[in-house]
Order: C-alpha cells, then sequence, then structure tokens
C-alpha cells in the first residue's frame, strides 16, 4: 500500500475451518485495525495458519471474515487480492522467473490482460522491491535465491498488489537471527505505514518485539487474547505450551545499526 | 542472445520453407508437373507448419497448466484423445449418411478432434483435484494415450464394414502432413489463430499458476476457470493439428524446452515465439523424414519420436535428481 490508500480493518467472527471432515478451527474471533500488527501463536499444528488462510479467503470456512466493509467470501477473486494479500511461508514456484518478474505477478489484479506494463504498474513494482529490500535481486532467478532473500521477494509480490492488509505466515521461520531482525522492523514499519498486519509467528519472543495484540490458539480454539505482553507471559505459556517463561532472558539480540550486516 | 531469438527463427523459417519447396520426391525440372508439385510441396509446407506451431504452444500452455515440465499434448493423451474423436467425427458423418452438401468431412473432422481433446483434459483436471503428483499425471496420461489408442483401433475394424469409410479413417488416423489440401488448411487456421490468441491472452493468468494453486488464488487468479479456459484452448490448437497433420508426438516437449534459456518463462513471451519454433521444427522434422532414404517415406511421428523421446528421458532423470515441482 504505497501513499494515499486508505487502511481496511480485519473483524473476523466465529471462524470455523474442517479440513478432511475434522475441525481444524472452531469459532476463531479476530480483530485488526490499520496500524496495527496481529500475532497468531500457538503449537505447531494448533490452527495458526489454518486461521491465517481463512482470512485470505483460500479456504471455505463458517462465520463471518470482513475486511473493511467486505465479506472475504463474497468477493470475486481479483477484488479480494486488491484488499488482502498472503505471504506464504515457503513459494511453490520452481519455474525460471527473474524477481522482478516474480514481484510483478502481485500486479495481476491491477494489471490488464493484453500489451505491456503500464506506469503505475512498473511504479508499484519498484516501490514494493525496494521496501522489502529486494531491489538488490531483482535480475536473481528466485528459485536460485536463499529462503531468506525469497521471503523477501514473496513479501515485495505482497506488496506490490497494494492490498492494504498483509497476511505472513511463519515470515521469520528460516531466516537466521539478522534476516529475522530485518523482516520484523519491516514488518513494524509496514504496519506504522498503515498497512493492517496478521502474522503466524512461531518464536514468542519475536512476537513480543514486534506485535502489538496476539491471539493464543491451542487445538484449534483461541485460549488467550489481548496485548502481546500480556499474551506472552508465565500462565497463558505454561499453559500451552508447557514451558516456563524467563522474563529477561540472559541472551537477546538488536541490529547493531540500520544498514547493518547486509540484512538492512 | 534473446535479442537475436526473432531474427534466428525468422532465418530458420526462411531456410526450412525454401528446402521443403526444394527437397522430396518429384522432379520440378519438369515443366508440366512443376506446378503441381510446387502446390503439394505448399500445402505439406503449410500444414507442417501450422501442426508444429500449435502442439508447441499446447505444450507451453499444458506444461503451465499441470505445472508439469514434462507434459505435452501428446504426453497427457490429449492428441490421441483428438484423434479418436476425429475418427468417431468421420464414422458418425458416415452413417449419419454423410449426404449433406453443407457439411463436409474436413468441417466435421476438426470438431471431433476438439471434443476428443477437451474430453482428454477434462479427465486431467478432475484427476488434478485427487492428488497434484507429478508422475501420477503423467501415468494418467500414458493410460489416457493407451485407452485412447484402442478404442481408435475398434473404431478402424468397424469402419472396415464400408471400404471407402475404412480407407478415409485409416488415412485420417495414420495421419501425415503430406495428405492435407487446402480445404483441411482453410478450416484449421482459423482454429490456430484463434487457439494461439486466446493463449496469449490467458498467458498472465497461467503465469500465476506456476505458483501453485493456493499462491495463484491469493494473487487473484479465479484457479478453476483459469483451468478450463486454458483446457479449452489447448484443445482449439491440438484440434488443428490434428485435424491436419494427424498424431504427431513431442512437439509440445521438444520446443517449449529448447526455447525457455531465450525466450525466459513468462507465457506471453513464450508462446509467439513457441508457435514459430514449433512451426520450423515440425517443417525441418518433415524434410529430414523426405530425405532419410527408405524404400516409402518415413512417418513424420517417427522422426519426431526420435529427437522427443530421448529428451523426455532426460528431462525425467533431471526431475527426479532436483525433486522439483514435489
Amino acid at each position: 500500500m504505497r501513499d494515499g490508500n486508505g487502511g481496511a480493518a480485519v473483524r473476523a467472527d466465529d471462524v470455523t475451518v474442517a479440513l478432511d471432515g475434522r475441525t481444524v478451527l472452531h469459532k476463531a474471533s479476530l480483530h485488526a485495525d490499520p496500524g496495527e500488527v496481529v500475532a497468531l501463536l500457538g503449537p505447531n499444528g494448533a490452527g495458526k495458519s489454518t486461521f491465517l488462510k481463512a482470512i485470505a479467503g483460500l479456504l471455505p470456512y463458517g462465520g463471518s471474515v470482513f475486511v473493511g466493509e467486505n465479506e472475504v467470501s463474497s468477493l470475486a477473486p481479483r477484488q479480494r487480492a486488491k484488499r488482502v494479500a498472503y505471504v506464504p511461508q515457503r513459494s511453490l514456484l520452481r519455474s525460471t522467473l527473474s524477481v522482478e518478474e516474480v514481484v510483478a505477478l502481485g500486479r495481476y489484479v491491477h494489471a490488464g490482460s493484453f500489451g505491456g506494463m503500464s506506469n503505475e504498474c512498473a511504479e508499484a513494482i519498484e516501490h514494493a522491491l525496494v521496501t522489502a529490500h529486494a531491489d538488490g535481486l531483482r535480475e536473481r532467478i528466485f528459485t536460485q535465491l536463499s529462503v531468506g532473500e525469497q521471503q523477501r521477494v514473496l513479501l515485495a509480490r505482497a506488496l506490490a498488489s497494494d492490498a492494504p492488509v498483509l497476511l505472513l505466515d511463519e515470515p521469520t521461520a528460516a531466516l537466521d537471527v539478522g534476516e529475522g531482525l530485518a523482516a520484523l522492523r519491516l514488518i513494524r514499519k509496514l504496519a506504522d505505514g498503515g498497512h493492517t498486519v496478521i502474522v503466524v509467528v512461531h518464536d514468542l519472543a519475536d512476537a513480543r518485539s514486534t506485535t502489538d495484540r496476539a491471539l493464543l490458539i491451542q487445538e484449534g480454539r483461541v485460549v488467550e487474547r489481548g496485548p502481546t505482553s500480556e499474551v506472552v507471559s508465565a500462565d497463558p505459556v505454561r499453559r500451552v505450551y508447557g514451558v516456563e517463561l524467563i522474563e529477561n532472558a540472559r541472551i537477546g539480540f538488536e541490529s547493531s545499526d540500520e544498514g547493518g550486516q547486509g540484512h538492512r | 542472445m534473446s535479442r537475436l531469438l526473432y531474427p534466428v527463427l525468422f532465418a530458420l523459417l526462411l531456410a526450412a520453407s525454401a528446402l521443403a519447396v526444394l527437397v522430396g520426391v518429384g522432379d520440378l525440372g519438369d515443366a508440366n508437373l512443376r506446378q503441381t508439385f510446387l502446390a503439394l510441396r505448399g500445402y505439406r509446407l503449410a500444414s507442417a507448419f501450422l501442426a508444429g506451431a500449435a502442439l508447441a504452444v499446447g505444450g507451453v500452455v499444458v506444461q503451465g497448466l499441470f505445472r508439469n515440465p514434462l507434459a505435452s499434448p501428446s504426453v497427457l493423451g490429449t492428441t490421441a484423445g483428438a484423434s479418436l474423436g476425429g475418427q468417431l467425427a468421420l464414422f458418425g458423418f458416415a452413417l449419419t449418411g454423410g449426404v449433406s452438401s453443407v457439411i463436409v468431412p474436413e468441417m466435421i473432422v476438426p470438431l471431433g478432434c476438439f471434443a476428443g481433446a477437451l474430453v482428454s483434459l477434462a479427465v486431467l483436471l478432475v484427476f488434478l483435484r485427487v492428488t497434484q503428483d507429478l508422475l501420477a499425471l503423467l501415468l494418467t496420461g500414458f493410460v489416457l494415450s493407451a485407452l485412447f489408442l484402442s478404442l481408435s483401433a475398434f473404431v478402424i475394424s468397424m469402419a472396415q464394414e464400408t471400404w471407402e469409410l475404412g480407407r478415409a479413417v485409416v488415412a485420417f488416423s495414420l495421419g501425415s502432413v503430406s495428405g492435407a489440401g487446402p480445404r483441411q488448411l482453410l478450416f484449421a487456421l482459423p482454429l490456430l489463430f484463434t487457439g494461439l490468441l486466446a493463449c496469449w491472452f490467458w498467458g498472465r493468468s497461467l503465469d500465476l499458476l506456476l505458483s501453485g494453486e493456493e499462491e495463484a488464488q491469493a494473487m487473484g487468479a479465479d484457479v478453476p476457470t483459469i483451468r478450463w479456459w486454458a483446457a479449452t484452448w489447448v484443445s482449439v490448437l491440438v484440434a488443428s493439428a490434428v485435424s491436419v497433420g494427424g498424431n504427431v508426438g513431442f512437439v509440445g516437449l521438444v520446443v517449449p524446452h529448447m526455447l525457455r534459456p531465450f525466450a525466459g518463462t513468462k507465457h506471453q513471451r513464450l508462446i509467439p515465439a513457441a508457435a514459430l519454433a514449433g512451426g520450423v521444427f515440425l517443417v525441418a522434422c518433415d524434410i529430414i523424414a523426405r530425405v532419410i532414404p527408405s524404400k516409402s517415406e518415413i512417418p513424420l511421428g517417427v522422426v519426431t519420436g526420435l529427437i522427443g523421446a530421448p529428451l523426455f528421458l532426460m528431462l525425467l532423470i533431471r526431475l527426479r535428481k532436483e525433486h522439483a515441482y514435489a
């Protein structure tokens, strides 16, 4: 979302998802406003990614998901993608497309079927590449990039759609510590710029450092919600993960400077 | 290199066309027969180019549609389906009397080919919902191909009861660009152009499918609609190819793979190049078929098979090594 585009709030109520006849998400609700980063937390298999995909309109669900004024499941695919951008953990792309071509795919909903690319599209792609720190990769072949680099390109592809809502599935899962910090800082910056960001996070410390509010999901149910500092606290963590939370643990990281480590 | 792609392709087209007119049985020095020979070779050149263009673009599109680099209209059984459809159309045409002066077999055959091709792709698209496994798709294609070929044999034996019908069905199913005349070309050409344009039009949507169904959907693609339209236009292309050239294999596999290093992967860039290169490729194969010394002329499918089959195996081995598309 570049300057001039309005934000959109996400309101999911009693979302239920059944996969292969098994209910994997029970009546989950969530509210996220522009400028906010909301974390979906929980053990593996809890239903975090399922909830995220339901909000993205990629899975059939019961209940309702509103993005701005619109119910997601009632929108045509193009209209939905103009409002909500989804970034998978890994892309299934195996073809030899360049980074620039991959990011251009994000403009699909804005481009016509004929002819070349409009100036507006070219600008949006450029802006997305720069914002996601992927502009140095543009000529490279996507499949030959490291996981961290691919993650930046996938984010750029999502940004190119100019959608006000960003849904990210474990964006830091496969990154090293420097890449991870850079990604989290970028997510924060995007929200500060007016995006509504909902992000599945594996690492509770990451969630505490970056997100405003959090939902803790266990076996398909939301068991805890609120400001992240309250959700990621001793009691809920012990109940859900069966581990003790140690406040002020001795090892922590922060970027050494704004341009550091080549991860920017 | 990619900037030279079109000049090189056009130069190859010119060279191949010149050879295709100059080489072959018959003496151009005979003033009485020169015109006839030239006309026959001209039709043959046009048919080979048309079939090659259609099959190559069909290959590009099915490879994107199924996210499978080993897919092609012949590998997936689409050409066999089209061939069977064409035979059934001929058969039905004869059974219903075939007396109507308006409908000629040249019109009915492409329709039958289209229906046969679409049925074969529809089976695979339904299959795609069950598993996305790459080899399972190819095996299903092989099975479909075998099924259609045995049904074809059945149709041919049924058709033998009437001598003329039998001859027509056999001639069609053997398939050769040498048999096509102006009437076949007249009906196949519009199909080719419509199919090419439509596939190009759907190119951007096909690019999205390369990332898999879920990501494509997230980017705003209406995946089922894209798949069915792509299958429909591939069927149109295959119908145009089969109705003039019969069942020629591997063009749709070989040409896209030869081109991607130069034309890239994006469909709207690959499709026009594939049309041109596919045409040149089949014209060249047809020349080879004519010049290889043999008592009777070698069928075109033999030449494309000799080039295509090793390439298919090579790609299969590479794919297993890379675990690509896993």
